[in-house]
């Protein structure tokens, strides 16, 4: 789409091969897991030898065994459920909030709007994951008694807290968004007498689309990869803290974390890839309309 | 008219100041609160009337002032911060620029690959560096040296005081830091009006001019914000230091910055200090507030900041 | 800006008064009461005739643990005892069923702790918690483990069959907290094969040890002919880590100590550790210990290494033995396989860890684990108000059947741990029901024995049972690193120094005095620590 017409060809070769050349260790190391989950040891250096392939790894995966021979067996179809729900809500609440707040400190002006930008900016200065001892306490003080209740509770507890450590950073990205689309898009609706939500709604966020998925990335991923906050608040095993827990130096058999380690990033791939045809395809569309 | 901006702006904002409100202000105020109490194992209960004034700050101090590795930890977050800001920022950007050049299917797998290190689970991630950097025979970097005959010997990469260590923990945080801007500056290329390139090509400007004349200037705004919110996380980041330093890959001493240094005294081995956490949580957030409006004012962010068009 | 300030105070305000009323409300019913009587079926009937009284059909726990791969037994053993009172209720027409509801298990047990630790205030953790007793104290002091000392009286019986040193460990100030459920020594393992190429005889070795004959100076002598001659190319491999370091073992060995049961306060035992790191020190420094073995992989370097017989020496623990069976370390025929029952028996002699100097005692090293009761157990259960004792009495008597003899033996043969009461020691030594084992024809619930069946084919053997039998004399022997709250980051800080010290970053002097700074920096620390004692300045390692 870019520069496609009139791009040299000669450049984009040098380029590509420049990448390549960074990427090496990024592509090495992960590889390398790859391979060693469909290996009795893990294949760590380049010698062939060290290599010696079984699907063992996979298999006791499925099954949700955490160790080579027998032991405990976990529902690992709903420890990824889970994970997904945190992300999926993670991505919600930080895309809805910060495309509200985005647009407002993009377009509005209003007393207060520099002091709460820098505040917004300075906020991530508050390492969230010191702050979670506070999080922690209004956690207990809002903890409900009913038992039915607690489930739930806490996965809707973990994904606000999780979503808030993202809110900054998401409006400031959306703000940027919003700056860019030209304003005289908007100006036509408000003459038509629309109202400034109305406004939001019906002509800006169809422009603002890449920018909602972006933001709705980053915010998915923080929910799909977090540890802290899922292990403190939420009862049920996300993959993260199921992994992180089955981790030990001295005796986990490697080679299956390996294998957990590739299905924790199958989905975020497939989700990558699709997110970012959709960010291509809206990009030309915004631009003709 | 002025009714209705109220309700526009209540509308728009009153989520964004109930989540800041409730995770931040609260937590942060609950956060200063605890720091004054003798708080452990998580026993609200039992120890949230157990007042003990500064007890918690005077330890840090204490500490800061008499450990034998503090210097360590202090030139560590030094170097640590300095660098890994640097390779995030100016990684991120070449990356942007670089995979907007070229075809659509090859950027898109670049970035993919460079959003790896963000999206694999901390264990996992520390996992392949930890076998990449092994200081033996068995770790890939020296076995690739080693069969180009470009070494005789395995280096102790992350033993190696203290440039080695450095440079062990600066790379793994530096990855995946590069895929934040990497992002953000790619969404803000996409934003620019593709005329304004095909334009410049047709008057024979090379990518670099390109890059330098047109995309970077319309990028700056994005430039201020990676750079400000990348030294703040880096200023408070340990999850990615903490299990090379636990697994011995790198050297204790040169592995530890201050916030993993005030993470395992509150936390490490079986100890639940949570008094002491949130002290150091409020030390913390107090350098980081300062060195945010430090660097807001050394990048002249006021000026960055115009009024917003289309108020009437 | 002023009414914003008010209001936050105001919340903070309330938040503690919130926080002050938690757990304040005491529900006013009437409590329901069963005594324990000792006689296990006539206990466990009563209270399934109360339970049964109340309506109480189902009565559900769960149950966490931690650990290797092989140690499932922790949470299983609590699913096997249920079934148990399921029958012995069954069997008399009582209509109460005990569900685990969710048998939790990882592999690293500090993670399963922090996990315990947050989630038990939120009432959210298991019923049954198996962990190191390291965390007891810590635990029993925050009220969130449930005392059994009452409880225990009534089953003195049972009590008195476990070891006593493991009983002491799962008190807190004198009170029970939990039953312990395993332990384990940490031998000297000597490759018998290598010694043989060097003229060094084994035989009755581990009499010349523990009679305090054979010492660290005859180790390192050995260590060094091995290396000199080529006969290996290490002298000695040991354990690295930081959570709990075995090495400690080595102020042992030099009649040192780490606690002063007067005061409570943990001991820096200068001459100890000066040993300690001085033995370590010479043994990298003649390159008969890897100096930077604190930095070796588990599974590609230090196991192989004595698996293939590249050292000597190994201290380790009894578990080594049948992980070398169960893990695929030795690679010297091509594809990396597991040793069998008889190479390991072949291959390896061992003893306890050796005294420091001549005359002193050796010693091992334990790290025993608990069954611990939630002290919030069976919350989640139909009227726990009013029948908290009860369920929690039930639990009790949970821990107890889980205990049974042939659960533990059970335990300590797929996992290589020993046995923690003496009933269980004898039946590991039955051949029959060793036999039995193995082809899992024992009374145990089948969900159990499916899950199992894969640990008992790799483990069960008679070479490993004799083993267990074998070293169980080694726990006269054992100390216990003190369960104090502050240990661990004193451990922390050995574990820095002899890093150093094995690096040659460090000279033994100058470690004893980074321990010293380090543990003075931390007021917290320093107010734990007694530092007794000075560097002994004409102490000669190897003596004479």
């Amino acid at each position: 789409m870019k520069d496609v017409e009139t791009r040299p060809k000669r450049y984009e070769r040098v380029i590509i091969l420049a990448l390549l050349l960074a990427s090496l260790p990024l592509i090495l190391g992960f590889s390398l897991l790859t391979i060693s989950s469909l290996s009795t040891n893990m294949v760590t250096n380049l010698d062939p030898d060290s290599f010696h392939s079984t699907l063992e790894n996979w298999i006791n995966l499925f099954k949700g065994k955490i160790a080579t021979t027998g032991g405990i067996r976990v529902n690992i179809w709903r420890i990824t459920l889970n994970t997904l729900v945190v992300a999926l809500g993670v991505a919600g609440v930080v895309t809805g909030i910060s495309a509200l707040a985005g647009y407002s400190l993009s377009r509005i002006d209003f007393r207060g709007r520099k002091i709460l930008m820098v505040l917004l900016l300075i906020l991530h200065a508050f390492p969230g994951v010191a702050l979670i001892v506070g999080v922690y306490l209004l956690y207990r003080l809002t903890f409900p008694q009913s038992h039915d209740l607690v489930g739930l509770y806490s996965f809707i507890y973990v994904i606000l807290a999780r979503a808030a450590l993202e809110i900054p950073m998401s409006i400031w990205l959306m703000k940027g968004f919003f700056d860019t689309i030209p304003w005289e898009f908007e100006w036509s609706g408000i003459i038509d007498g629309a109202s400034r939500i109305t406004v939001w709604r019906k002509i800006m966020l169809p422009l603002i689309k890449p920018g909602v998925l972006a933001v709705a990335l980053f915010a998915f991923l923080a929910g799909w990869q977090d540890i802290i906050y899922v292990r403190t608040f939420l009862i049920h095993p996300t993959l993260a803290t199921f992994i992180e827990a089955n981790i030990e130096a001295e005796y986990s058999h490697m080679p299956l974390i390996a294998a957990a380690g590739t299905v924790y990033l199958l989905p975020t791939i497939i989700f990558f890839i699709t997110a970012q045809q959709l960010l291509l395809q809206s990009y030309s569309g915004g631009i003709k309309g | 008219m002025r009714k209705e901006k109220l309700r526009d702006l209540s509308f728009f904002l009153s989520p964004m100041v109930l989540m800041v409100l409730l995770f931040y202000l609260v937590p942060l105020i609950m956060t200063i609160y605890i720091s004054m109490t003798r708080m452990k194992n998580w026993n609200v209960e039992r120890y949230l009337t157990e007042f003990v004034g500064i007890y918690n700050y005077e330890r840090l101090f204490y500490m800061f002032q008499h450990d034998p590795t503090f210097k360590a930890v202090i030139m560590t977050t030094i170097v640590f911060v300095g660098i890994t800001l640097m390779i995030n920022v100016f990684g991120g950007l070449s990356l942007a620029l670089a995979t907007f050049f070229i075809n659509e299917r090859a950027a898109s797998s670049y970035r993919l690959l460079w959003l790896l290190p963000r999206m694999s689970p901390i264990a996992v991630y520390s996992l392949v560096w930890y076998y990449f950097f092994h200081g033996s025979e068995i770790g890939t970097l020296n076995s690739i040296l080693m069969s180009l005959g470009l070494i005789s010997e395995p280096i102790p990469w992350g033993q190696v005081t203290p440039w080695g260590a450095w440079s062990v923990i600066i790379f793994v945080n530096g990855l995946v830091g590069v895929s934040f801007g990497m992002i953000v500056f790619t969404s803000a290329l996409n934003q620019i009006p593709k005329e304004l390139v095909i334009a410049a090509r047709v008057d024979g400007a090379s990518s670099w001019q390109i890059s330098k004349r047109i995309l970077i200037p319309m990028m700056k705004w994005h430039l201020l914000y990676v750079l400000t919110w990348q030294f703040l996380s880096l200023l408070t980041t340990y999850p990615h230091l903490f299990l090379l330093v636990e697994w011995d890959l790198v050297n204790r001493d040169y592995g530890t910055t201050l916030a993993l240094y005030v993470f395992n005294t509150a936390f490490g081995r079986g100890e639940q200090d949570q008094g002491l956490a949130a002290a150091a949580a409020v030390v913390l957030s107090i350098i980081g507030v300062i060195g945010g409006f430090v660097t807001l004012k050394v990048l002249q962010f006021e000026k960055m900041m115009k009024k917003p068009r289309g108020d009437f | 800006m002023r009414t914003a300030a008010v209001w936050l105070i105001a919340l903070v305000i309330l938040g503690v008064v919130a926080s002050g009323c938690i757990g304040g409300e005491e529900a006013n019913t009437s409590k329901v009461d069963v005594q324990l009587s000792g006689d296990f079926t006539k206990d466990v009937l009563e209270i399934g005739k109360v339970l049964e009284q109340n309506g109480v059909k189902e009565v559900k726990f769960s149950a966490w643990g931690s650990g290797d791969p092989n140690s499932v037994m922790r949470v299983y053993g609590i699913v096997e005892a249920a079934r148990r009172i399921n029958k012995i209720w069954a069997d008399n027409g009582i209509d109460v069923k005990i569900t685990i509801t969710e048998t939790h298990y990882v592999a690293s047990f500090q993670d399963a702790y922090e996990e315990y630790l947050s989630k038990q205030p939120l009432g959210q953790a298991g019923d049954f918690f198996v962990n190191s007793y390291a965390f007891l104290p810590t635990l029993a002091d925050e009220g969130y483990i449930l005392e059994i000392t009452d409880y225990a009286t009534a089953y003195q019986s049972v009590i008195d069959d476990f070891y006593p040193s493991l009983i002491e460990a799962s008190k807190f100030k004198g009170k029970l907290y939990g039953l312990p459920q395993d332990t384990e020594a940490r031998p000297l393992y000597i490759r018998k094969d290598v010694a043989q190429k060097i003229g060094f005889d084994l035989t009755d070795l581990d009499e010349k040890v523990k009679n305090g004959e054979f010492t660290w100076s005859d180790v390192y002598y050995w260590a060094k002919k091995a290396k000199e001659e080529g006969a290996a190319e290490w002298g000695l491999i040991h354990r690295k880590g930081s959570a709990h370091p075995d090495l400690i073992q080595f102020i042992f060995a030099f009649g040192g100590k780490l606690y002063n049961p007067n005061n409570g306060k943990l001991v820096l035992d200068v001459p100890a550790v000066y040993k300690w790191l001085y033995v370590e020190w010479k043994f990298a420094r003649d390159g008969l210990l890897p100096e930077d073995i604190m930095s070796w992989d588990w599974a590609k370097q230090i196991h192989p290494a004595v698996v293939e017989g590249r050292t000597l020496f190994d201290i380790g623990g009894t578990w080594y033995w049948t992980e070398w069976q169960t893990k695929q370390y030795y690679a010297k025929d091509g594809t990396p396989r597991g040793l069998k029952p008889e190479e390991v028996k072949e291959w390896f002699y061992y003893t306890l860890f050796p005294a420091g100097e001549k005359g002193g005692e050796p010693v091992t090293l334990s790290q025993p684990f608990v069954w611990m009761i939630n002290s919030k157990a069976g919350q989640l259960n139909p009227k726990y108000d009013e029948l908290k004792d009860v369920y929690h009495k039930l639990a009790f008597l949970m821990i107890i059947k889980a205990s049974d003899p042939d659960i533990n033996a059970i335990h300590s043969v797929i996992s290589s741990h020993l046995p923690v009461r003496k009933a269980a020691a004898e039946l590991i030594k039955d051949e029959k029901w060793l036999n039995d084992l193995k082809s899992l024809n024992i009374d145990l619930d089948e969900k159990v024995k499916d899950n199992i069946r894969e640990i008992v084919q790799a483990t069960v053997h008679p070479i490993n049972a004799q083993f267990l039998a074998d070293v169980s004399y080694m726990l006269e022997y054992t100390h216990l690193a003190p369960a104090h709250p502050k240990y661990p980051a004193l451990a922390d800080i050995f574990k820095e120094a002899v890093d150093k010290t094995l690096r040659g970053e460090m000279t033994p002097e100058e470690a004893v005095n980074y321990i010293i700074q380090k543990v003075k920096a931390d007021p917290e620390l320093a107010q734990n620590v007694e530092i007794q004692g000075e560097v002994p300045k004409d102490w000669k390692f190897p003596q004479e």
